[in-house]
């Protein structure tokens, strides 16, 4: 005679999820009545692999349980339960022992399910027989995958560790061409030239006797030192006209790495050398085209594309290639931080070209060049070199300081020209920043004395809104223009920060406005607001947070460089050694959420800002998880650095 | 466990009187099981305990009465639903009283329930030589041994633990002062405080139910500090 109001209580728990939401009250009632409720905490081991199977499968009522096993000592999870899942049933089909190992995740209420009453169930109810069949398949299905591909990346022999495998996985390797055709130093223009016609290649390495690089000779080279320069130098020995040193690398180079070093090197030709120097025998060579053939859909084309750009369709043109070209890193699961560095090159080129568009058409209608030095400034994610997706225009422009009386003139010139620019931008694809941070607004186009100005005047006064500006602007990165307007603007910064008082105590405290989510799985911590009502912002409650941590830090050790928060917390580890396990942490923390912002914005054509989180599956459940809590590490070290609990505004 | 002089004789008093058939037969099989009291070696997962509730007409020994008891028992420290108990009392000395509303019970089901002493009786068997567990359960216990004395002069032998004492001895320590901040041991601010979901308050078996939650945190929480047997745990 069980207690009715225990037993309701028990079946109105089962009754929220499947399988037991189809069951009729009374056999529901039944069940209920044979429950057990169980309080595990975090660590337990419920069972583990080869355990003999026990009397009863198991529903996580609250918490979460790990199944997972070991391969080679380590643990690979396989699946993360939460509340509602079903795990165990092995216990119900029978079998010799457990397969996985389940640990307690965080503490948790079990139900325990007595295996005869859900065998009963399942011969008495079609529903629930289908539902532990396709269960026990997706299981044996889920511990085949995941293992599987533990497997397969153990076997590549792979030194990544298992937790960054997740974000660093760049399989795509270049090619390089190995029978590399040479030709010694002394021989003639004329004579490589033949070569080079007679093998069809577009470049001849010049080696020492060793067979060590020198120098190398491109079609570009011919053309341009060789037949427009007047005079004989066909009969000329090579070394007079090669290019050198040769930039030369170690092989096993990504595509991603390659891509890399062409946007930054600005060269076409690397030379691959058994230990990477000049000092080393010639392995093979690669090319800009080995790059570009190496897959279809390239950033260096669209670069280049963007580059000889001469309207705003071709700009917006490109840029929703790169759309198209970040797809497929997502697909390859290429590192963030490198779809992050070439969509940022393509953007960066694209600000260029608009610029350059611009100044050629205030030239040709007779308003003349800029009359002093500017710096066209990317702020917020795009100064932190973080945005893969469009999102909106945040920008602002220095122009030097005359002296002299002209302000007016200037400040009238800069402001026609930044319109022009962020309109071509808005035509890019760009949209309008709509609280109007923007080059184009008169506010946000100063000389650099009242840029100075106006950051003291934040730093002196921290109201809400100056704090507020401060975390946008002091993303600041120069783009176009004279960078040591920025750097000066920069240096100014940390000048007036050391000298205010109290100024990153508010800037801290800003950072800490949005405390992680913990209990986010259990009580889905969604936004409020009706456009978004059950999403979760991952922009406001888990990317800002980190962002903002950084870059309080940043200030605060004044690192000079235009970071982004990944590399700001890598510089943060590097000074203070006491955080670097945290900021590792963060770093990758930073990593995974850009990346899911990312899908989540390819898959809806959104910002991607706003995730439902019934669409993640468990593994990202799980990174979620442990972002929240090393977000709560890092706030904590704020609090504790800045001592904010004893500090009220 | 240990049972004090005064209520060993009044056992022998009362199985010796069951011997003459004075007794009814709930009450000595009660106390037939009570002679096998769990040894307080015993680790807490291998004694079954229950926890309960009462829900009286007001807070007056004297003047009120039982309307309901509600109970689960603790086996293996799972909460065992099939082991549970629950019975509405029929009681006369329903009146004014604001109990009546808080508890959400109608007269009319009052009227339902079974006798006073009846309930007990049906308690007692239930019971047998558990570990009783209730939130605040110095009252409950004086309720239930008010009708169990008037009626059959025993009252509940076995080993008591009540969950807000053991609640403020783990987070406070054996010599915390509890009446300065009785509030902070009060069921609700217990439920919360240990991430257990409110339902069902205000019912006998509803609060029974969720203090069996509490205990199952609290225990875990005891292990750390050594508390593994049923001794230690009702501290003997």
């Amino acid at each position: 005679m069980a207690s009715n109001t225990i037993v309701e209580r028990v079946a109105a728990d089962l009754a929220k999820y499947p399988p037991f939401d189809k069951l009729a009250p009374g056999v529901l009632g039944d069940l209920a009545a044979s429950i057990s409720v169980s309080y595990h905490e975090e660590g337990e081991l419920l069972f583990g692999k080869d355990d003999p199977l026990k009397g009863s499968a198991f529903m996580v009522m609250k918490g979460a349980v790990r199944l997972y096993d070991l391969i080679d000592g380590q643990e690979v999870l396989v699946d993360l339960c939460d509340e509602g899942d079903v795990f165990g049933v092995r216990a119900i089909f029978g079998g010799h022992g457990y397969l996985l190992y389940a640990q307690i995740a965080e503490e948790s209420l079990i139900y325990d399910i007595p295996v005869e009453k859900v065998k009963a169930l399942i011969s008495a109810d079609a529903g629930v027989s289908m539902f532990f069949a396709a269960e026990f398949a997706k299981s044996v299905q889920d511990i085949e995958q995941t293992l599987s591909s533990a497997l397969s990346l153990r076997r590549q022999g792979s030194s990544v560790p298992a937790a960054s495998s997740f974000l660093e996985h760049e399989t795509l390797e270049v090619k390089p061409v190995e029978n590399v055709v040479t030709c010694p130093e002394d021989i003639s223009v004329r004579e490589a030239a033949l070569i080079m016609a007679e093998s069809n290649i577009g470049s001849i390495l010049v080696t020492s006797p060793e067979g060590h690089p020198l120098g190398i000779i491109t079609d570009t080279d011919l053309r341009k030192k060789v037949v427009a320069v007047e005079g004989p130098v066909n009969e000329r020995p090579v070394r007079e006209i090669m290019s050198s040193p040769v930039y030369t690398i170690t092989g096993g180079k990504t595509v991603a790495d390659m891509v890399m070093l062409m946007v930054k090197t600005k060269l076409r030709h690397f030379c691959i050398t058994e230990d990477g120097t000049v000092e080393s025998p010639v392995k093979g060579i690669i090319s800009e085209h080995d790059i570009i053939t190496s897959e279809g859909n390239n950033p260096a084309v669209i670069m280049k594309e963007v580059q000889a750009a001469e309207e705003v369709g071709q700009l917006k043109a490109e840029r929703d290639k790169a759309e198209n070209l970040l797809a497929t890193y997502m697909g390859q699961n290429v590192a963030v931080h490198f779809m992050a560095s070439i969509i940022t090159e393509i953007n960066d080129a694209i600000i260029t070209r608009a610029i350059h568009m611009t100044l050629d058409a205030l030239e040709k209608e007779g308003r003349g060049i800029p009359p002093v030095p500017f710096t066209w400034l990317s702020l917020g994610s795009e100064g932190r070199r973080e945005q893969l997706l469009r999102t909106d225009q945040d920008n602002a422009l220095i122009f030097a300081d005359t002296g002299g009386g002209e302000r007016e003139a200037l400040h009238a010139y800069f402001l026609e020209f930044a319109s022009r620019v962020t309109a071509i931008l808005e035509g890019a694809g760009f949209v309008r920043c709509p609280a109007d941070v923007m080059a184009s607004n008169p506010k946000w186009c100063l000389s650099l004395t009242e840029w100075k100005d106006c950051f003291r005047h934040w730093i002196e006064t921290p109201e809400p809104k100056a704090v507020m500006h401060s975390t946008i602007f002091f993303d600041f990165r120069p783009v176009y223009g004279e960078p040591s307007l920025a750097a000066e603007l920069k240096r100014d910064v940390f000048e007036s920060i050391a000298k205010g008082r109290g100024f990153l105590e508010f800037f801290a405290k800003n950072a800490l406005q949005n405390p992680p989510p913990l209990g986010f799985f259990r009580n889905f911590m969604v936004e409020k607001s009706r456009d978004h009502a059950n999403e979760f912002d991952i922009k406001s409650r888990a990317m800002m947070p980190l962002a903002d941590a950084a870059r309080v830090l940043a200030y605060q050790l004044r690192i000079p460089e235009y970071f982004g928060t990944v590399e700001r917390f890598g510089r943060i580890g590097e000074l203070e050694p006491a955080l670097s396990g945290l900021c590792r942490e963060a770093a990758a923390a930073y990593e995974f959420l850009m990346k899911l912002r990312a899908r989540n914005g390819l898959e809806h054509s959104s910002t991607g800002r706003y995730i439902k989180p019934e669409s993640l599956n468990k593994l990202e459940r799980q990174m979620l998880r442990n972002v929240f809590s090393t977000i709560e590490q890092i706030q904590q070290t704020l609090n504790l650095r800045f001592q904010l609990d004893y500090f009220r505004d | 466990m240990t049972i004090s002089v005064t209520d060993m004789l009044l056992m022998r008093y009362a199985l010796w009187r069951c011997g003459r058939g004075v007794l009814p037969g709930t009450v000595c099989r009660y106390l037939e099981a009570m002679k096998e009291r769990p040894d307080g070696s015993l680790p807490l997962d291998s004694v079954r305990m229950v926890v309960f509730d009462t829900e009286t007409t007001g807070f007056d020994l004297k003047k009120d009465g039982v309307i309901s008891i509600g109970a689960v028992a603790l086996n293996g420290l799972s909460i065992d639903v099939s082991d549970s108990f629950e019975v509405l009392v029929r009681q006369d000395r329903v009146g004014r009283s604001e109990a009546v509303t808080v508890h959400g019970l109608l007269k009319k089901d009052i009227a339902r329930g079974v006798g006073e002493i009846e309930a007990a009786g049906a308690f007692l068997e239930y019971v047998g030589s558990s570990i009783l567990v209730a939130q605040h359960a110095s009252f409950d216990i004086a309720m239930l041994n008010r009708i169990l004395w008037d009626a059959y002069r025993i009252r509940l032998f076995n080993g008591v633990v009540d969950t807000a004492s053991l609640a403020k001895r783990l987070e406070k320590g054996p010599y915390y002062n509890l009446a300065h901040k009785v509030g902070e041991y009060r069921l609700d601010h217990l439920l919360e405080r240990y991430g257990i979901r409110l339902h069902d308050r205000h019912t006998a078996a509803g609060d029974a139910y969720l203090t069996a939650q509490l205990l199952q945190r609290l225990i875990a929480k005891g292990r750390t500090s050594g508390i593994e047997t049923a001794g230690r745990l009702l501290m003997q």
